[in-house]
């Protein structure tokens, strides 16, 4: 049994007299300890998948289960210590008047866990980043030491899936390279699930096994990063997408 | 002639501790080409490019032996002769649609405020060249995107509008900040060949400032490399592979690869000599 399952889920928005179709009829399963990708342009759906599994958009068709049970609504406190997300942008995710203890120690106090004090130090260190960061404010740490901690605040229940919503895409180049490193390490030490999201083929093929493409809120083609690496896709979509990313192919491929 | 030539500028922000310099002897000269920037955040890139224009806010200072632009020493031009450069002849897109669009007007207004104020052009006619100009960059309902305002409007149109409002006065020299780091693939190849055909149709000089080298690469005719305010490397965007810089070498191995080899990724080391 898979670990996620979303069977034909829809999410459809209401807004000012307009039906707005975000996602329509998707389908993924992903495995314990495999990690799978969504790309696609922008409207896609793609992030609006991940805000609906957390409760973040509401789910007007289909089902999502995680472990085999059917999310319940609102969230359970079982459900937010298996499954936390890091968003995309470090600089509105976190709360600019909290300090990064009180970030990190806020999941601890709501599920009632002691010890915060060294689970906040060890979370900090896991993450590599320095224990005199703990009371710092939000805007005195740069943009990859704000994605550190926005981890280390969802790896602070040690769930067991990581959604990821295009982690790196606020980064530069060489902080992409640090975090995606950390995500990569933390997943063979947690053995977590990550479901990514990311416009970045060459990043989702560096993290991921398996692939949904998406456009207009469908599913256009799954592909295993073998398919991926060797441009075996069926669809134009998929192809152009690939296309585009010329830059990010391996020099003499 | 070259376009635009700068000889050691200098950018210092004078601060509480002292100053600091964010640009540190920069020299280059670009002609009718494409000129890229690259480097990590903080490396000066955008000072560099925000100095051509002389936007630079106190308490940074712009100082430099020489920048010459088409013949106007941009370093004795008065504010005026700045503001009448600004614009018609010396353009910049800035980074984020969301910071740098007006948010309480309309895009059309927006768009049309420089023709009708600086060129004087009447309603009609300013409406129809900023349709053109939106048409121009790709965007197929015009009419809609002027009635819009910027929240509406999702990024790569943000930005998309952006580029044409930089583009309606027809500048010789256009500054790209990241016009296309907030954008997908798809949409960034768009954006890439419009700007692509306008410098070559137009003639226009094109500078464009990027984190991302192997974008750059792709689009650029020749590349400065950047580290904390100092050019590291000067090369031909084809030449690029053979870059011998250990900071471009760098940035070029941290981006992951479609079929690479999916170890971890090669970091910077920053504790080297050329770093100091």
């Amino acid at each position: 049994m898979a670990l996620i399952e979303i069977d034909n889920l829809s999410v459809t928005f209401d807004t000012s007299g307009r039906r707005v179709r975000a996602v329509q009829e998707v389908s993924i399963q992903v495995d314990a300890k495999a990690s799978f990708g969504l790309v696609g342009e922008s409207g896609s759906g793609k992030s609006t998948i991940l805000r609906a599994i957390c409760g973040l958009a509401p789910i007007t068709g289909g089902q999502v289960r995680i472990a085999g049970e059917v999310v319940k609504s609102p969230r359970s406190k079982a459900f937010s210590a298996q499954v936390q997300m890091v968003f995309q942008d470090p600089y509105a995710s976190l709360h600019p008047r909290h300090t990064i203890d009180r970030t990190l120690s806020e999941p601890l106090a709501i599920h009632g866990i002691p010890d915060t004090d060294a689970r906040v130090m060890t979370a900090l260190a896991d993450v590599g980043l320095p224990t005199s960061f703990r009371f710092r404010y939000p805007h005195q740490l740069s943009g990859g030491q704000r994605q550190r901690v926005a981890i280390a605040r969802a790896l602070m229940l040690k769930p067991r899936i990581l959604l990821l919503d295009e982690p790196t895409s606020a980064l530069d180049a060489s902080v992409q390279a640090e975090v995606l490193n950390l995500l990569a390490r933390l997943r063979d030490e947690r053995g977590l699930t990550f479901l990514m999201v990311s416009h970045d083929l060459a990043v989702i093929d560096h993290m991921c096994d398996r692939v949904l493409v998406m456009q207009h809120g469908r599913a256009v083609e799954e592909l295993s990063r073998d398919a991926l690496a060797g441009a075996q896709m069926q669809t134009d979509y998929a192809r152009s997408l690939f296309a585009a990313s010329a830059d990010r192919m391996l020099e003499g491929s | 002639m070259s376009l635009l030539r700068v000889r050691n500028l200098r950018v210092t922000f004078d601060t509480e501790t002292g100053p600091v310099q964010a640009v540190r002897g920069v020299s280059f000269d670009l002609g009718r080409e494409r000129l890229g920037i690259v480097g990590e955040s903080g490396s000066g890139k955008t000072m560099t490019g925000r100095s051509m224009l002389r936007l630079i806010r106190p308490p940074g200072r712009i100082e430099a032996d020489e920048m010459r632009f088409d013949g106007i020493d941009l370093m004795t031009a008065t504010e005026t002769q700045m503001r009448a450069l600004r614009g018609p002849r010396m353009a910049m897109v800035m980074q984020d649609p969301k910071y740098s669009l007006n948010p309480v007007m309309k895009v059309g207004a927006q768009l049309m405020e420089g023709l009708r104020q600086r060129d004087r052009v009447g309603r009609t006619a300013a409406y129809a060249k900023a349709v053109t100009a939106l048409n121009a960059v790709q965007i197929r309902d015009p009419e809609r995107v002027m009635e819009a305002y910027p929240h509406e409007l999702s990024g790569g149109m943000g930005q998309r509008v952006m580029i044409a409002m930089m583009l309606i006065p027809n500048p010789d020299l256009l500054i790209a900040d990241e016009p296309t780091s907030a954008l997908d693939v798809t949409v960034q190849a768009e954006v890439l060949s419009i700007l692509d055909a306008l410098v070559r149709d137009r003639g226009m000089g094109l500078i464009f400032i990027s984190h991302d080298l192997r974008l750059v690469a792709r689009f650029c005719d020749r590349v400065l490399v950047m580290y904390k305010g100092r050019v590291v490397e000067e090369v031909a965007a084809r030449d690029l592979l053979n870059a011998r810089h250990p900071y471009t070498q760098g940035l070029l191995n941290c981006l992951p690869r479609i079929g690479g080899n999916r170890g971890p990724l090669p970091g910077l080391d920053r504790n080297a000599e050329w770093a100091r």
